[in-house]
């Protein structure tokens, strides 16, 4: 068994698990079981593009889409207390739509690819360098502007986040440390000069004078 | 390249085994004695009076999508940090405004309140 | 490295593969041990002494009666998921292994990306502890599922930007080589905890957040949520979650070092001082013993930390630092402050 025939097997295997997850995705009942189908989903596309080399890609869709994007979907899935009975009813009635959007979808894609085999030869990583050096290379010298643009992006999305979601109470207990750190002995306690010792009233001292 | 993620499939597929078969152990080692009791679910002795499914506060939701907009900018930071010094000033420049934006979408999540525990 | 499509360069990985794993998981077991004779210690009593010479082997015994219990599924929990989400914690803590060195060239996979690949792994953690959570249907355990992972994920973005940073210096993405920038004339102080001082205690504190350990622990909250997310597991389910956490532990102990006191380099080299001055393996392994103490000492001296004072030091103080410390970093490097290698 050579190299290539085991890179070929992995590739078969990747493949079949991230399109049998993706099938799984809209066919299975459970919506968590769904949501963990296109984890799995996602994570056999990272191994795919790790066997095309892309290194970066690959990890950084691990870190980014299974380690944050999931997250949430598996939060907001697993929290809102869906009834799972109504949202299948409309899958045949949206089925012919669905398998129209992706045919068109792969249409593109295929036409993409081979816009580009026609024009640029393949083979992205220049001889010496790691995938994320290529890719950071390119980022920084040539792809300024959109580089740019994506912080634009997420700010807007970090905006965008707060309008959305956040709702604050009328009615909450807060702490704030800032005050809590600069509170000084002499605003909570006031120090009261007294005489170490007094006289104690009289039937005290009776009483001990009766025993001696 | 691919010759360092051989070892590293190979060790989640032994990962995966070691932890199917500690499970696979004490499903054959342990004992089975069931009682509806034993099995309802915990609840500090009382009857569990409702589902465990319950809404959350969203600010949960909130906290994850902040997440996700971080990690993205950690994924950016990533190649930069690798390669600035061969780049020089053009990419020190440009990370510094890639920050600031991200600085300034900081600023207003925390004046707005997005932060705050009670 | 070589590809494994010869047999024997397989059977050649996989030994190797079984001699981390399996003095990994026999270090959890010591490590078990020696936190409740320390702890014993501070508490001034005598720890496990029952068991084998000073009780060593009561983790052992331990990890036995466990595996002998009987693993209770509760009434209406998602059996499927119930078993899943142990494995989904257990096999990210022992495979983020494979890319940790352990002296110059003694790695399983000198992959390039190998920070990026630890990243990974510490993101996939966090599903385990949800599933779990969820699929016990219990009221505890989904209550500290999602505390446990909104804590997690708060603290992986300074854990990522204290990586950033690191990076910023060190110029590589693999571990050997972070460790080799290191080396330098200076001893100690050419190793990164000086120009990264308060990434370094961000990382560190970070790290004992994600690891769901005291005094971060509110997933666990044992008075108040009685277990957390795996209050409903028992037996060997329960072991796996054990062993997972334990396992992200020591990675803690050993990142640290390698990230930022200089890995497997004497904190003398460069002093002539003979052997002292030579790089090892041993100096790794001192330095990970005095980071594993140290986090039994943090749980032994601090009480737990409340649910928003967690939250407000994860995302009010430790990202402005660390947003702040990139650009610093950032300055470091370009203008040449820090030596980096010989």
């Amino acid at each position: 068994m050579n190299h290539a025939i085991l890179q070929m097997v992995c590739f078969i295997a990747f493949a079949v698990v991230a399109v049998g997850a993706a099938l799984a995705v809209v066919s299975v009942k459970n919506t968590v079981h769904a949501v963990l189908a296109l984890v799995l989903t996602f994570f056999s596309a990272a191994c795919l593009w790790m066997l095309a080399e892309a290194e970066f890609l690959a990890l950084a869709l691990v870190v980014v889409y299974v380690g944050a994007v999931m997250v949430l979907f598996l939060f907001v899935v697993m929290m809102l207390d869906i009834d799972l009975e109504p949202m299948r009813e409309g899958f045949i009635k949206y089925l012919p739509i669905g398998i129209g959007a992706a045919v068109i979808m792969l249409l593109e894609m295929l036409g993409i690819i081979g816009i580009k085999t026609l024009q640029v030869p393949a083979g992205p990583n220049p001889a010496g360098m790691s995938n994320i050096e290529w890719l950071g290379t390119a980022l920084f010298t040539h792809f300024l502007l959109p580089f740019e643009i994506a912080a634009l992006i997420l700010t807007v999305g970090l905006v965008a986040a707060v309008v959305l979601a956040l709702r604050v109470r009328t009615f909450s207990r807060r702490q704030n440390p800032a005050a809590q750190s600069a509170v000084r002995a002499a605003g909570r306690v006031r120090m009261v000069k007294m005489a170490a010792s007094t006289t104690a009233p009289g039937p005290t001292t009776v009483g001990e004078d009766s025993q001696a | 390249m691919l010759a360092g993620y051989w070892p590293i499939l190979l060790f989640l597929i032994v990962a995966g085994g070691i932890g199917v078969a500690l499970i696979v152990i004490g499903w054959i080692a342990g004992p089975r004695r069931p009682s509806a009791e034993k099995y309802s679910p915990y609840e500090c002795g009382f009857e569990a009076f409702e589902g465990a499914r319950m809404k959350f506060d969203v600010r949960y939701y909130l906290i994850a999508i902040l997440f996700i907009l971080f990690d993205l900018e950690i994924a950016f930071l990533f190649p930069w940090a690798t390669v600035f010094s061969k780049i020089g000033i053009v990419a020190l420049v440009e990370m510094f405004m890639f920050l600031l934006l991200l600085v300034v979408g900081y600023i207003y999540i925390w004046k707005k309140g997005a932060l705050e525990w009670d | 490295m070589s590809m494994s499509s010869d047999p024997m360069i397989l059977l050649w990985t996989l030994a190797k593969i079984l001699v981390i794993a399996v003095p990994l998981i026999i270090a959890v077991a010591m490590y078990v041990w020696w936190e409740r004779k320390v702890i014993g210690w501070m508490h001034v009593r005598m720890g496990p002494n029952k068991i084998g010479p000073f009780g060593l082997l009561q983790a052992f015994a331990d990890v036995t009666k466990l595996l002998i219990k009987e693993i209770i599924i509760p009434t209406n929990a998602n059996r499927f998921l119930y078993f899943t989400a142990p494995l989904l914690a257990v096999i990210p803590a022992l495979a983020v292994w494979a890319i940790i060195p352990f002296d110059n060239g003694a790695v399983l996979s000198n992959a390039n990306a190998g920070v990026l690949f630890l990243l990974a792994m510490t993101s996939l953690g966090v599903y385990g502890i949800i599933l779990a959570g969820w699929a016990s249907n219990s009221r505890y355990a989904l209550l500290g599922a999602m505390r446990s992972a909104a804590q997690m994920i708060s603290y992986e973005i300074c854990m990522g930007m204290a990586l950033v940073c690191v990076l910023i210096l060190a110029g590589s993405l693999n571990f050997t080589a972070i460790v080799e920038a290191q080396a330098g004339g200076k001893g100690l102080f050419d190793w990164f905890w000086l120009p990264l001082l308060p990434m370094f205690f961000v990382y560190y504190i970070s790290g004992v957040a994600e690891t769901n350990r005291l005094p971060f622990d509110v997933a666990e909250g044992e008075s108040e949520i009685v277990a957390g997310f795996h209050v409903e597991y028992s037996g060997s389910a329960f072991a796996l979650f054990f062993l997972a956490e334990y396992a992200n532990m020591i990675l803690l102990s050993f990142l640290a070092p390698i990230l930022f006191l200089g890995g497997w380099l004497s904190p003398f080299q460069g002093w002539h001082l003979g052997w002292f001055s030579q790089p090892g393996w041993w100096w790794l392994f001192l330095k990970f013993f005095i980071f594993a103490t140290s986090l039994i000492w943090l749980r032994a001296t601090f009480p737990r930390y409340r649910y928003d004072q967690i939250m407000r030091l994860g995302w009010k103080v430790f990202i402005p630092i660390s947003i702040a410390w990139i650009f610093v970093a950032g300055l470091f490097k370009y203008f040449n402050v820090v030596t980096i290698g010989h």
